[in-house]
């Protein structure tokens, strides 16, 4: 090879490997690709994922409903943003849409500091996506739900509530709980119920996740190590969940550090009304704060990094993990999932072996609660 | 402040916190309770019946002594009438068995049990390191390995005997099942979870009595009861995803010490869940019998000698290389459209096709048969098991100045004869 042919093949190496125009700033597994290649390959995973959702025929349907819960991270935020321009296109072609979102925020901590925040980013959000509905609850508003069995968390029913403001009953509750990973597993259960029960009173007939691949690889794990394994089917598939309405994640075929770049690309303008976790790296497994689910991310943070094929080998791997019929089975009180006769509780499987070994029972019956519920709540 | 009483009989003091769930007991009560569980885990799971003829497969290790231990006490305890035999394998490593071996003779002294000892070259016709002569250091972790799964089944047909019980621990069976989710095995991992492998049809059985045993209890047993065990030094770090599912479990059980028991309940559950087709395992039939582990590299928490060692995370990058070129000829065929600018796609899905992609399966969804080797009736997947495989590329190449007889013959007539024999003396 001459010097001079050298030079080009440098240059080209340089150059964007899609559209060989632009200079190559970002890689997608191992193929080095410019800005624009990057965004429309986030993009174009995103939009194939919500096939369900393009315009069919041409009666003019009423757009179905679609709740889409933000939190703020990049996650939830680039769905936003890729939905909004998928949306756009739609009006744009046929000057209707298929669906339309209905944006939830819902609000994990209390105080007013933090209420306050998160109320002003909302409505940023609104004026930079104007075309949703956007509404947001507090996590204590899961207390004033029907259907959870309050007496198996120790708290008395909603209506015999001693005139103590909700927020201090969430505290309360959550501050009761001992294990650091117990109390995030109820605050995620409860945080699932609100959105799933939003979701259903202003009429959405599904829920719209921003997990990543690498998101739903950790919660596969995370799952299992709760003793959650029997809820995976309803918890990294798309399709109809439990609760009356479907699950899906737009978002699966994306590792998570290839949406935290997109959500980070200049041309999106969205860092700024995003909240960037710190990074989990820092977390010491022998701390009393760590939970299952720090362990995981931290993890995967680490699989993702070096071997991204596996992370989603692995929701490929859970994703064909066949839901259970749910004859036979009674809605867990807490999580309302569905348990399988005679397998509710901790006790009374082949791993539970002898009552001596039991924490006594504080008081009576609680109804039905799944094993990984039973297991945050007694121990 | 007062000693802390026990947490079951309350009048000794406690002197043990329970690594499963914290509960503070003193140490005739852990005993105890340690002894019920195992007890419990034998009559709820109909392990045995009366009369059965056990070997445990024993190492020297922890765990195989113990299980000793506790089988010798709860035979005797309630009467399971259970013949019990030590069963130890000999790879034929010059001095690496030395010691374990020793505690094992020390063991069957000590626990009154007979010892049989097997040796690879009685098995196979081959000693490790005549294996390592002929084909050089590389490799013969493969050798190793294989002969190594099948070696206790074949010595326990060898003493006539048809079910094997071995050591693994609730560690080992949470870790097999993180391993599997890991590297995408859904068969192994249904398979992993049954505390049977094998069935009535099998030859030879294969159980695991100390499942729901958490191996820092089993330490703490071996300790209080003063077993006499050795502890046996690795010499190969296990490969990346065992090693990777290792440090998980570790993590977990720091974090919240029922992970362990957790991740097992969970393994359970989803085994339910794996579609027969990948299976092969009809959910028909009683849940806790499955297919047998034959060819399955589930039962490498063996520690030492199993010897996956290679060099570690090699194993994560060939999967992730395979995983990559599967992905690249898959979204070569699908993904046409993506080179197409994002709004001009749409429009397209929008206006044709209303037909999904056809969704990628059957590749990896091949169904597992389980039949029995050609050569030696061992269960295998394939017409001719992989250590029969294996005999035979060595017994191909070896040296002619060894062997006077007819090499081809020599091998696989010798290991006919032996299991003829085998057959007719074991009555
Ligand atoms: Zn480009
Ligand atoms: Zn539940
Ligand atoms: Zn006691
Ligand atoms: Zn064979």
């Amino acid at each position: 090879m001459s010097g001079k042919e050298e030079t080009v093949e440098l240059l080209r190496n340089s150059l964007c490997k899609r559209c060989h125009e632009e200079n190559a700033t970002h890689s997608i597994r191992s193929e080095q690709v410019c800005h624009k290649c990057f965004s429309q390959y986030v993009t174009t995973k995103a939009v194939k994922r919500m096939e369900t959702y393009r315009i069919r025929g041409s009666s003019a349907k009423p757009p179905r409903k679609l709740l889409l819960p933000l939190s703020f991270g990049p996650s939830s935020a680039s769905l936003l943003h890729i939905l909004d321009q998928h949306i756009q296109g739609q009006y744009d072609r046929m000057n209707r849409a298929a669906y339309e979102l209905f944006v939830v925020h819902i609000d994990l901590y209390v105080d007013p500091v933090d209420r306050k925040d998160s109320s002003e980013l909302l409505e940023k959000y609104k004026i930079r996506f104007p075309r949703h509905t956007y509404s947001s609850f507090g996590l204590e508003d899961a207390l004033l739900l029907d259907g959870i069995e309050w007496k198996s968390l120790h708290i008395g029913q909603p209506n015999e509530s001693d005139g103590k403001p909700t927020t201090e009953r969430l505290q309360h509750l959550l501050g009761s709980i001992l294990s650091a990973t117990s109390r995030s597993d109820i605050a995620s259960t409860l945080l699932t119920r609100l959105l799933v029960d939003v979701a259903k009173r202003n009429s959405c007939e599904g829920i719209l996740f921003g997990d990543s691949t690498t998101r739903l690889a950790e919660k596969t794990l995370t799952e299992t190590a709760k003793g959650r394994g029997f809820s995976l089917p309803w918890q990294v598939s798309d399709g109809d969940a439990p609760y009356g309405l479907g699950f899906n994640y737009p978002l699966r075929d994306l590792l998570k550090k290839e949406i935290v770049i997109f959500s980070s690309l200049a041309t999106h303008t969205l860092a700024e009304i995003i909240i960037y976790q710190r990074t989990s790296s820092t977390v010491s497994a022998s701390s009393k704060l760590t939970t299952i689910d720090d362990l995981m991310t931290q993890y995967f943070e680490s699989v993702e990094e070096n071997y991204p094929s596996i992370v989603a080998n692995v929701v490929r791997t859970s994703s064909k993990l066949q839901p259970t019929s749910i004859l036979d089975t009674t809605a867990c009180g807490l999580c309302g999932l569905p348990v399988a006769e005679g397998t509710d509780g901790i006790n009374g499987w082949g791993g539970d072996q002898n009552s001596d070994s039991r924490p006594e029972i504080k008081d009576g019956h609680y109804g039905v609660l799944c094993y990984g519920c039973s297991r945050s709540i007694n121990g | 402040m007062a000693p802390a009483l026990c947490a079951i009989c309350r009048t000794s003091r406690a002197l043990i916190i329970r690594p499963k769930n914290h509960q503070k007991l003193c140490k005739s009560c852990f005993i105890a309770i340690f002894e019920a569980e195992i007890h419990h885990t034998i009559t709820t799971t109909s392990l045995f019946s009366p009369g059965d003829r056990i070997a445990i497969g024993a190492s020297g290790g922890k765990d195989s002594t113990v299980l000793a231990s506790v089988l010798k006490t709860l035979n005797e305890r309630y009467n399971y009438g259970l013949e019990l035999v030590l069963l130890s394998i000999d790879e034929g490593i010059k001095g690496y068995r030395d010691d374990s071996l020793e505690t094992v003779k020390r063991n069957a002294v000590q626990y009154d049990m007979p010892l049989k000892i097997v040796g690879y070259d009685e098995l196979y016709g081959w000693t490790m390191d005549q294996v390592v002569e002929a084909i050089g250091k590389k490799g013969n972790c493969t050798y190793c390995g294989v002969f190594r799964r099948q070696a206790l089944d074949r010595g326990a047909k060898m003493l006539g005997i048809n079910h094997v019980v071995t050591g693994h621990n609730a560690d080992d069976v949470a870790e097999t099942i993180l391993m599997n989710l890991l590297r995408g095995d859904l068969p192994r991992l249904a398979r992993s979870t049954s505390i049977v492998t094998g069935d009535a049809n099998s030859e030879v059985r294969r159980s695991k009595p100390l499942k729901y045993a958490y191996e820092k209890e089993i330490v703490l047993y071996a300790h209080h009861k003063k077993l006499d065990y050795f502890t046996t030094e690795c010499l190969y770090s296990p490969e990346a995803f065992r090693g990777s599912a290792r440090s998980l479990i570790k993590n977990l059980e720091r974090v919240r010490p029922s992970a362990i028991l957790d991740v097992v309940r969970s393994g359970e559950d989803m085994a339910k869940l794996v579609p027969e087709v990948v299976s092969g395992v009809s959910h028909c039939k009683s849940q806790k019998v499955s297919l047998s582990s034959a060819d399955g590299e589930d039962e490498g928490a063996g520690g030492c000698g199993s010897v996956n060692g290679r060099n570690s995370g090699g194993e994560m990058a060939d999967m992730e290389k395979k995983l990559r070129q599967d992905e690249e000829a898959s979204s070569r065929e699908v993904d046409i459209s993506a080179s197409i600018p994002l709004s001009a796609n749409s429009q397209k899905h929008d206006r044709i096709g209303e037909s999904k992609p056809p969704q990628k399966m059957g590749k990896k969804l091949v169904r597992q048969t389980l039949g029995t080797c050609k050569k030696c009736g061992y269960m295998s997947s394939q017409d001719i098991c992989k250590a029969c495989t294996l005999l035979e590329g060595l017994n191909r190449n070896r040296p002619k100045i060894e062997i006077e007889v007819d090499v081809e013959d020599e091998e696989s007539s010798t290991l006919r004869r032996r299991m003829e024999g085998i057959a007719l003396g074991a009555g």
